[in-house]
């Protein structure tokens, strides 16, 4: 008996032990959601990743830089875009006065010991160029792994890969990543539009995309009280041009009307709207050339 | 003979919250004197102030007032500490070393020279009957060994004195006997002894003199037979009277 | 000397015969060559990332092996008692301080060492800097020209601070200056940081204590110290008094963080500078190491 006992107690533990988690097991999925993904990051650091990942996404702008990047201290109001979020058309319309502005962040030493301290660290504010770009890559990478639903992400490291690297296949990879994540997302339909128009020069992809893109915006941003009109400008005007590529003006007017409700400065696409319906005149009013 | 250790009113006090003075006096007005050549017994109950004695005598802590000298030295010169051996009352040595690494470790910190330090390493090392086990690292070593290890330690710069704190505590009989026949044998080679132990049978056995210490102040100083005959009783009667132990049923 | 170079020796052989080292190189190294084997978009020649990673590594161990040695030497030696035979012997309480504290620092040093040749290898081994020798020697003089002409244009005044869009371009001896430096300058902040600790750690007995503090502290300085003159400007009086002296009396060790010159290829510190630098560390690491001797001096051991 002696010996038996704690034989015993051993198998009567491993029976409740057994019970409880077959008890337990079906009713912890209404607990959290976390152990239903099948993300080991997600897994372990819940919504704490994302926190990692703006950290990441920060630190290619620092990569960017080359170190030169101010402290949370040293932060002022963002003056504008740093020039490594390219995407869409930002790169070209980035202010390049107003980043400089914002990134003369050290100013007057206030002491010695500061003064001193500047031997030490990156003072010159440089960007990378000649292919050094792709020194970003990496925390744009570990960005989107570890917040897969961050678009920002995909769509400035389409841009670098596509334009400073020719890295075509990569961007679109990352770009249709991305779309997995993001199906909503009509910024990476147009940063994809983009790469099929500019890159792939497939004009018909890209009507294909951005017109989904439009969609998209329709169903998430018309109902919303201040919608992204920027994006409806961009996503408008860029397919208005495929279609007038294409020859269909008509609704290549349709988009830069609605492109021009979206612009702030809508004088330049009412010259274009103009262009186009001379052009659309002109085809009527002249004779058809029968085909033979 | 010449003195070798001598205090002078030596006394310790330490901060207590305990009592409702503040201050518990560890030694009062302690004076001793350790002459050279002999083995002097250090004897007294536990708490009497034999340790504080010895941590006085080897700098670890400060007297609040009085003298305690080292061959004529003061005992917060470092250089007092130059010709004395010290063994602890328990092993405390790195245990990430050898024994040979350790005993060369102290004869560096006496400065002496390799090949006299390998000399004395060998010869102590055989002494001490650790020879086979100078290359293992002293974690491995049993109770007894590690005990040894110290003595070796305590005798690697030579020394004229020797500061011994219990050495037989903690060892078997042929343990004790072997600490027993070193004492005797420093003792022929002209080297003092100061030893602080309970074993009143070991003192009486090795000892030259005696001092008895209780509740920090001297009771006793002299030869062992000087004592027992003064006081008429044996070394074991004279401490715990000494001591102010009554027996119980004793009136 | 002899005394404190004898101590110094027995802590440098108690720290590679413990195992921390080891662990820690080791989780460094796989840590970097797992990340190194990692293809970011089909791009072999991304090498800065590797840097990053590796040397912050570098940093998180090396202030590990730091504090956790320093930390652990004087309350280790009181606690398994190994303090009483030595202070038994002609030995100092000044010679025992500076011994623990040579031997903390040599073994650093030489962990140092150790790591960042490892750095050095895998840095090289992924093309190192951005540009081959040849293109930089090419480069070099197109880019002397172009540079001096935008210090001009985008000088601002009185800072000092010039905007070109070349990349810096190093040469190989720069490129080896800057390890060295980043390797001199690091371990003398080591030199700091274990004077700082050994203090701490005769003031706070339990090392576990220790430790913990040594650590925030050092962490502390190293992300906020260049900062908080700024913070205590936006603070009312008296906390601003308090944080400016604060900011005056601490050891600035985030100046000893060349890191981001070796990663992003910046030309090295001047001699002038990194010489100061180490003055400055010699002089914070003296005031500390007299500090832990002024507080240990008359200690009472007691067995």
């Amino acid at each position: 008996m002696r010996l038996a006992s704690p034989f015993l107690l051993l198998g009567l533990l491993l029976a409740v032990c057994f019970t409880l988690a077959t008890t337990i097991q079906p009713r912890t999925p209404a607990w959290s959601d976390r152990g239903k993904s099948g993300d080991v990051l997600k897994l372990l650091l819940g919504d704490g990743r994302r926190m990692f990942a703006n950290h990441f996404f920060e630190q290619a702008d620092i990569s960017f830089h080359s170190g030169y990047y101010p402290s949370i201290f040293e932060r002022r109001e963002p003056a504008g875009k740093s020039p490594m979020a390219g995407g869409a058309d930002a790169h070209e319309a980035h202010d390049e006065a107003a980043h400089e502005k914002e990134m003369a962040f050290l100013g007057q030493p206030r002491d010695w010991i500061e003064r001193f301290g500047r031997h030490f660290r990156v003072t010159e504010h440089t960007h990378l160029a000649q292919g050094q770009e792709r020194e970003i890559l990496p925390w744009l990478r570990l960005s989107a792994e570890l917040d897969p639903q961050r678009v920002d992400t995909y769509t400035v490291a389409a841009y670098w890969l596509r334009e400073r690297l020719g890295r075509v296949k990569e961007a679109e990879d990352f770009l249709r990543e991305g779309q997995r994540n993001n199906p909503e997302s009509c910024e990476i339909l147009f940063e994809l539009g983009r790469l099929y128009r500019d890159s792939r020069h497939d004009s018909g992809r890209a009507r294909n995309v951005w017109q989904l893109a439009l969609r998209k915006w329709t169903e998430q941003e018309s109902g919303k009280p201040k919608p992204n009109l920027y994006q409806l400008e961009q996503i408008a005007v860029n397919l208005a041009r495929v279609e007038e590529q294409a020859g269909q003006f008509e609704r290549a007017i349709g988009l830069l009307e609605l492109g021009k409700k979206a612009s702030p400065n809508p004088a330049p696409l009412q010259a274009q709207i103009e262009e186009l319906k001379a052009k659309v005149a002109a085809a009527a009013t002249s004779p058809k050339v029968p085909a033979n | 003979m010449s003195v070798i250790l001598k205090t002078e009113k030596l006394r310790v006090e330490y901060a207590s919250r305990e009592l409702s003075s503040g201050i518990k006096v560890a030694l009062n007005g302690l004076d001793l004197e350790v002459r050279a050549g002999e083995v002097f017994g250090f004897l007294g109950p536990n708490g009497a102030g034999k340790t504080t004695t010895m941590n006085v005598l080897l700098g670890f802590v400060h007297a609040t007032s009085g003298e305690a000298r080292l061959f004529g030295v003061d005992v917060r010169e470092p250089i007092a500490r130059q010709r004395i051996g010290y063994l602890p009352e328990l092993t405390y040595y790195y245990k990430f070393l050898t024994a040979e690494e350790l005993l060369r470790f102290y004869a560096r910190i006496f400065g002496i020279a390799r090949e006299e330090a390998d000399r004395r390493i060998d010869a102590l090392l055989k002494l001490v009957e650790l020879e086979h086990a100078r290359s293992r690292s002293i974690k491995t070593y049993s109770k007894g060994m590690q005990q040894r290890v110290g003595l070796a330690q305590a005798l690697i710069n030579n020394p004229d004195l020797l500061i011994l704190d219990e050495p037989t505590s903690g060892l078997d009989p042929l343990g004790r006997m072997k600490v027993r026949e070193i004492i005797q044998r420093l003792k022929s080679e002209g080297k003092t002894v100061f030893f602080s132990s309970h074993e009143l049978g070991e003192a009486e056995t090795v000892c030259d003199r005696v001092a008895i210490i209780s509740q920090g102040e001297l009771k006793a100083q002299g030869k062992v037979s000087d004592l027992v005959a003064q006081y008429q009783c044996d070394l074991e009667r004279l401490f715990l009277k000494l001591i102010g132990y009554q027996p119980q049923g004793a009136s | 000397m002899n005394n404190v170079m004898a101590i110094s020796g027995i802590v440098v052989k108690e720290l590679y015969r413990r195992k921390d080292f080891y662990v820690l190189f080791v989780l460094t190294a796989l840590i970097t060559l797992l990340l190194g084997s990692v293809s970011f978009f089909n791009d072999a020649k991304i090498v800065r990332y590797l840097k990053e990673v590796c040397l912050l590594l570098i940093w998180i161990s090396s202030l590990v092996i730091a504090i956790g040695t320093a930390a652990r030497q004087i309350p280790a030696e009181r606690e398994s008692r190994t303090i009483f035979p030595l202070l038994a012997k002609p030995v100092t309480r000044g010679q025992f301080i500076m011994g623990k504290f040579l031997g903390c620092w040599l073994a650093c040093g030489v962990a140092l060492a150790v790591f960042y040749l490892f750095f050095g290898v895998v840095s090289e081994s992924r093309g190192g800097r951005n540009a081959s020798s040849a293109e930089l020697s090419s480069a070099a003089a197109t880019v002397g020209t172009e540079a001096a002409n935008q210090v001009d244009d985008h000088d601002h005044a009185g800072d000092g601070i010039e905007h070109h869009d070349e990349h810096a371009v190093l040469g190989h001896r720069s490129v080896v200056m800057n390890y060295v430096q980043a390797l001199w300058l690091h371990w003398m902040m080591l030199g700091v940081v274990t004077a700082m600790v050994l203090l701490g750690s005769v003031v706070l007995s339990a090392p576990s204590v220790s430790v913990t503090i040594s650590f925030i502290g050092i962490v502390g300085i190293l992300l906020l110290g260049e900062h908080l003159n700024k913070v205590a400007l936006r603070q009312p009086q008296p906390l601003q008094a308090i944080l400016y002296t604060g900011y005056f009396l601490i050891p600035h060790l985030e100046w000893f963080d060349i890191r981001d010159r070796v990663i992003y290829d910046q030309p090295p510190i001047p001699f002038a500078d990194g010489g100061l630098a180490t003055l400055y560390a010699i002089a914070y690491t003296g005031l500390f190491l007299f500090l832990t001797w002024f507080v240990f001096r008359r200690k009472a051991l007691t067995l």
